[in-house]
């Protein structure tokens, strides 16, 4: 658990801070996204976790301890740290990179072997393929996965992912915030993750910390709560006019409870794997008022009345 | 050099140009401690200054505005005519004339490369490799060690290569004030009137500095094997 307590962060020169009193807290196995426009302090913010800033005021609890009970760099041996830029050494292997932190912990050869080439696999890159490449000889969504797989190698408790997959393209994008939900499904790390894309918070997050300028906290809640109850016009305004449908990209079909459908032929059939958002896109574009959903070897009926009947009950949470 | 020995050539059209008896009968005395004398000269100076530019390098990227009057200072070494240096240090008490007065003007004219281009190797450093290496939680000497001198290296080695060029092409005037070397067999040739020593100290200064190049451009490529290997990113 990471608890903020009153933090402030005034770089020396600044007029005005760039953090302002924050106090949040951080749940053990948690994804808590930082997300607000740019230049609102969520970098700051996530950086003085691991004491790579140091606040102007207020401290940072990890498990109930300050993070200054033990060094700067004792601290971030024990938290994985993975940025958009990636920084990879260019001058070691994809292996020899992976294994950064491993190495000064000093865990012996065969285990960082091992682990590495767990971490390879993890990451969806074959270890035979990649561990003795260079970083210039991968693709950009490649080293963003190495960049990912170096920050967990030392199997931290907590990771601070600093707009992680921000430098590829959107479709690659996609697939490494799936491809990372699904690890964390297993991993369950407390996960610090800075973005500025509301959407991939919404995606990403099991809580919000919505940021405005000069770094106050706007919000702190579930995205369900974020997009329903937006607390200010600066929040409603920041998830944007979109946020009902932003909503029904957070549930499933297969979440659904649904009705058998008796007849009805001519609707278009809907995966249940499909967000709600996209069954909706789904059935209104073909001027349909409803679908069909196969289930369990039973044709059941999604209409838009029972979507918008979602909407109402505002409180319906994701499983 | 290139109008000393031409004039000579001409002077000497009528003598046979290169005596292949002499350099037979005295290469072991005359040649081959000239060349030794050489690589001493031009080793001892490119290390000494080695090991004054990486210090004052590493500082000098830490601390920004040390750099200016660093630049200056090496500059102004580096300026002063080389003979006017090797004059300047020869009447200064405790110097005098031979090897370390040659090695000292040497070692003021590799200043100024060597210490830029450890700057600019650490400078060429990505931010974000240094970024992300402390918040991985590597220490400051770590960082130092471990990701920006490796990461400067090659930077580094392309200035000794350039200091170690310059270097054995000046260290032959280093014999006008009883340094040794390969200039002393082309002055030698030059107070006797006996082309085949201006040549063959010539020839072999030139060949040692083309080596040495060759050598040290190798050793910059073995230092970079990230950017040897050329394969395509699927
Ligand atoms: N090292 C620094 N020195 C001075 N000001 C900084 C520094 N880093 C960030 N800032 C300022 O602090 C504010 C917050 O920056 P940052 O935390 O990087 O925002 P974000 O990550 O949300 O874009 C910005 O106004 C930025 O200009
Ligand atoms: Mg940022």
């Amino acid at each position: 658990m990471i608890e903020f307590k009153e933090v402030s962060k005034i770089y020396p020169g600044a007029q005005t801070p760039a953090v302002k009193d924050l106090s949040f807290e951080i749940l053990e196995g948690e994804i808590c996204v930082l997300v607000g426009p740019s230049g609102c302090g969520k970098t700051t913010s996530m950086r003085m976790i691991n004491r790579l800033i140091e606040p102007s005021s207020g401290e940072i609890l990890i498990d109930g301890e300050p993070n200054t009970k033990m060094s700067g760099t004792a601290l971030r041996r024990k938290i994985g740290y993975a940025i958009q830029q990636i920084g990879l050494f260019p001058h070691r292997t994809i292996a020899r990179n992976i294994a950064t932190v491993p190495q000064l912990l000093g865990w012996d050869r065969e285990r960082i072997r091992r682990r590495v080439d767990e971490l390879l696999e993890l990451v969806g890159m074959n270890p035979a393929d990649f561990r003795d490449r260079y970083p210039s000889e991968l693709s950009g969504g490649q080293q963003q996965r190495v960049g990912v797989a170096r920050a967990m190698a030392a199997d931290p408790p907590i990771m601070l992912m600093d707009e992680p997959f921000g430098a590829v393209d959107p479709i690659t994008r996609e697939r490494l915030q799936d491809e990372f939900l699904r690890i964390q499904e297993n991993i369950k790390k407390t996960i610090v993750f800075v973005t500025h894309d509301i959407d991939e918070a919404v995606k990403m997050g099991d809580k919000i910390a919505i940021l405005e300028q000069g770094g106050i906290l706007a919000q702190f809640d579930s995205p369900e709560n974020i997009l329903t109850h937006p607390n200010s016009e600066f929040v409603a305004s920041f998830v944007g006019a979109d946020r009902v449908l932003k909503r029904l990209s957070l549930l499933r079909v297969a979440d659904m409870r649904l009705d058998p459908a008796d007849g009805a032929d001519d609707l278009p059939t809907i995966d249940e794997r499909l967000t709600v958002r996209d069954a909706l896109s789904q059935i209104v574009g073909v001027g349909a008022t409803g679908g069909i959903v196969e289930r369990d070897g039973e044709r059941q009926l999604l209409t838009i009345k029972a979507i918008e009947g979602l909407l109402k009950d505002s409180g319906s949470a994701r499983g | 050099m290139g109008s000393i020995q031409l004039a000579l050539l001409l002077q000497s059209l009528d003598q046979q140009l290169v005596d292949w008896a002499w350099i037979r009968q005295n290469y072991r005395e005359d040649i081959v401690p000239a060349v030794i004398g050489h690589i001493y000269l031009s080793f001892v100076s490119v290390a000494i200054a080695l090991a004054i530019s990486l210090p004052v390098g590493i500082i000098v990227s830490r601390y920004r505005k040390a750099y200016p009057p660093v630049t200056i200072l090496t500059g102004l070494l580096y300026t002063i005519p080389s003979l006017a240096l090797l004059a300047i240090l020869v009447v200064i008490p405790g110097i005098g004339v031979g090897p370390n007065a040659v090695i000292i003007a040497l070692v003021a004219y590799s200043l100024l490369v060597l210490i830029r281009n450890v700057v600019t190797g650490i400078d060429s450093v990505p931010a974000e490799t240094i970024d992300a290496a402390r918040g991985m939680g590597l220490t400051e000497r770590q960082i130092l060690f471990k990701v920006e001198i490796p990461l400067a290296l090659p930077v580094i080695v392309a200035g000794i290569r350039i200091a170690t060029v310059t270097v054995i092409g000046i260290a032959t005037i280093g014999a006008y004030i009883a340094g040794g070397g390969l200039g002393q067999l082309i002055f030698d040739g030059i107070d006797q009137n006996f082309p085949t020593k201006v040549i063959v100290g010539a020839v072999l200064a030139t060949a040692m500095a083309v080596v040495a190049d060759l050598l040290l451009l190798a050793l910059e490529r073995y230092l970079r094997p990230w950017a040897r290997r050329v394969r395509g990113a699927s």
